[in-house]
């Protein structure tokens, strides 16, 4: 078997505070191989989202953030980068998209603006033309059928929805290796949400892009990811393929979360039902087969 | 169930934005009755929001007439019927005052309707209705800033008890909390009900909780009420093509979910080719 594109081990994350340091993440384990569609979920606080700011190296060099363990990425150790190198990182051979595409866009400039400082990073001396060309294709892969009444708009002249498929489009357009979702469509309606991620999928499938995707949301996962980690309180709680996480939940937490979620079937609410409990600090459940593969060498602990 | 405790008839609001008329309801006709749980849902400008203030009376209706217990509602309503319709909104942190500790947050709304008489009374009352919500008497003494995002929720809810309504507008209360605070509140909102006989006008865009909450639902479109009707009938057997989208867009956990699901995405698609 291949090494995996991205493999984490023992990723710890402490931030400063006047009674010293205090940690959040308690030493992440996850990998994700090429292509592959991986979901980080858990509720807010869990550390998901900080976790997927430290494989983007946009965390780690603010003050007060202490982070230890490994993130391997093709090969390269991420923690020992410097700032600069991950600026070169991003955007090519990874990239994200965010849950709010109104402020993941610059107000200030139109769409063709933006999308011409995204191509040039992967291609160097791209000309205006040609950056529009590549956009307006892009722009088409995600269903804009207008691509240039679009590129010609500032993102306030746009519905949140259309926004949400620009920003996917930018960040696929370089076919980076692999896409860092942090709750895409969480900011939408219902059935531009379904529409958006179906997209999503589709352009993912096409430039064989691995995916994390970062999630609240159950149904979303089940219906989008491989394999799913849950995270709870800076842990991965459990780790299992998509199907048999929902099938077959083993940990406390997971199970809980499954039975707090409303069902369309009409079950009714849930009669007894705990927030916080000791049992949800019961040992991490790994599924067989989703067991971590050893670090890289030179990489070990 | 014994008639309805609010009626809308041929309710309609426009709001003038930039020299335009925005038609956010047109020609609502819908009854809420006394005891049940309705559901309002739509997506964003659907209207729903605007619904909710119109039975609140923070907007009057450009044309149509709104009842309440049969008679209707005057533009300027005096102080004891404000006191019988209450909201709870979706961010308890921005609905309740930073600076004010919960109880006297709980407080205001037993001295302007004069529900307690003497700081013995009020003391009681505030502490009954934060065991009611599931909190301590001990938490009148907290600021919102101390709770979490589930205890100020209880609390907004207790805020809109102290009033002693009969109608409470939820407007999306539990969207903001994580699923296992929300499956808490959303049991507490339920216990409630029965437990006061109250009713609810529930506006939510999240289906799956309007499945297990509410008796009735309405469902709205660009400010126009596309269908109505009990929630299960509705869920088996949607009769308007944007009702099955939504429920066809709704992420699911289970295989009967999916069921359902699948059920309401072939339905959309066959009416949708059928328009």
């Amino acid at each position: 078997m291949t090494a995996p594109l991205l493999q984490i081990a023992d990723l710890r994350l402490a931030f400063d505070s006047w009674r010293g340091p205090v940690e959040v993440l308690h030493g992440i384990a996850l990998n994700i191989r090429r292509g592959e569609k991986v979901a980080l979920v858990g509720e807010s606080g869990s550390g998901k989202s900080v976790t997927a700011r430290i494989i983007a190296g946009l965390l780690q060099y603010q003050r007060g953030t202490r982070v230890s363990g490994h993130v391997a990425f093709d090969g390269k150790d991420l923690l020992g980068l410097s700032e600069r190198a991950f600026r070169d990182l991003r955007g090519t051979a990874m990239s994200m998209v965010f849950q709010d595409p109104t402020s993941a866009l610059n107000p200030v400039f139109t769409i063709a603006d933006q999308f011409r400082e995204v191509l040039g990073r992967a291609h160097k001396d791209i000309s205006r033309a040609e950056a529009r060309r590549r956009a307006a294709e892009a722009l088409d892969h995600v269903l804009i059928h207008e691509p240039e009444r679009v590129l010609a708009s500032y993102p306030f002249q746009l519905s949140g929805g259309m926004n949400q498929r620009v920003l996917i489009a930018m960040a696929l357009a370089n076919q980076p290796a692999l896409l860092l979702a942090d709750e895409p469509g969480t900011a939408l309606d219902v059935t531009v949400q379904d529409r958006t991620l179906h997209l999503m999928a589709d352009l993912i499938e096409e430039v064989g892009s691995a995916v994390l995707f970062i999630s609240h949301n159950l149904g979303v996962v089940r219906e989008f990811a491989d394999r799913v980690y849950v995270i709870y309180r800076g842990r991965i709680v459990e780790h299992a393929g998509t199907d048999a996480l929902f099938h077959d939940p083993r940990h406390p937490y997971t199970r809980a979360l499954l039975a707090a979620v409303p069902k369309i079937s009409g079950e009714g609410l849930p009669d007894t039902l705990i927030e916080t409990s000791d049992a949800f600090d019961a040992p991490a459940v790994i599924h067989d087969g989703c067991e971590e593969p050893p670090l890289p060498s030179g990489m070990a602990a | 169930m014994s008639g309805p405790i609010l009626s809308f008839e041929t309710v309609s609001k426009t709001f003038r934005v930039n020299g335009q008329d925005v038609h956010a309801l047109a020609d609502v006709d819908l009854s809420i009755e006394a005891g049940e749980c309705h559901a309002i849902v739509g997506e964003s400008g659907s209207g729903k929001t605007t619904l909710g203030n119109l039975a609140l009376g923070i907007h009057a209706p450009s044309s149509g007439a709104i009842r309440f217990e049969g008679a209707m509602l005057p533009a300027k309503r005096p102080l004891a019927l404000k006191r019988r319709i209450q909201l709870v909104q979706q961010n308890p942190l921005s609905s309740l005052n930073p600076k004010r500790r919960i109880g006297a947050s709980l407080r205001l709304p037993l001295e302007v309707h004069g529900l307690v008489h003497g700081r013995a009374q009020r003391r009681e009352r505030i502490a009954k209705l934060l065991v009611e919500v599931g909190l301590e008497p001990g938490h009148a003494e907290r600021a919102p800033s101390s709770l979490s995002g589930g205890q100020r929720q209880r609390v907004a809810i207790a805020r809109a008890l102290a009033c002693e309504p009969d109608l409470i507008v939820l407007d999306e209360p539990t969207s903001a909390l994580d699923v296992l605070v929300q499956a808490r509140v959303l049991r507490l909102l339920a216990d409630l009900r029965q437990r006061r006989g109250l009713t609810y006008l529930f506006i939510t865009h999240d289906l799956a909780v309007v499945r297990n909450l509410a008796d009735r639902v309405s469902v709205f479109e660009r400010g126009r009420l596309v269908e109505s009707g009990r929630v299960a009938e509705i869920f088996a057997n949607p009769q308007h093509a944007y009702t099955a989208r939504l429920i066809a867009s709704i992420p699911v956990v289970t295989d009967d979910e999916a069921a359902v699901r699948s059920a309401a995405s072939e339905r959309a698609d066959t009416m949708e080719n059928a328009a």
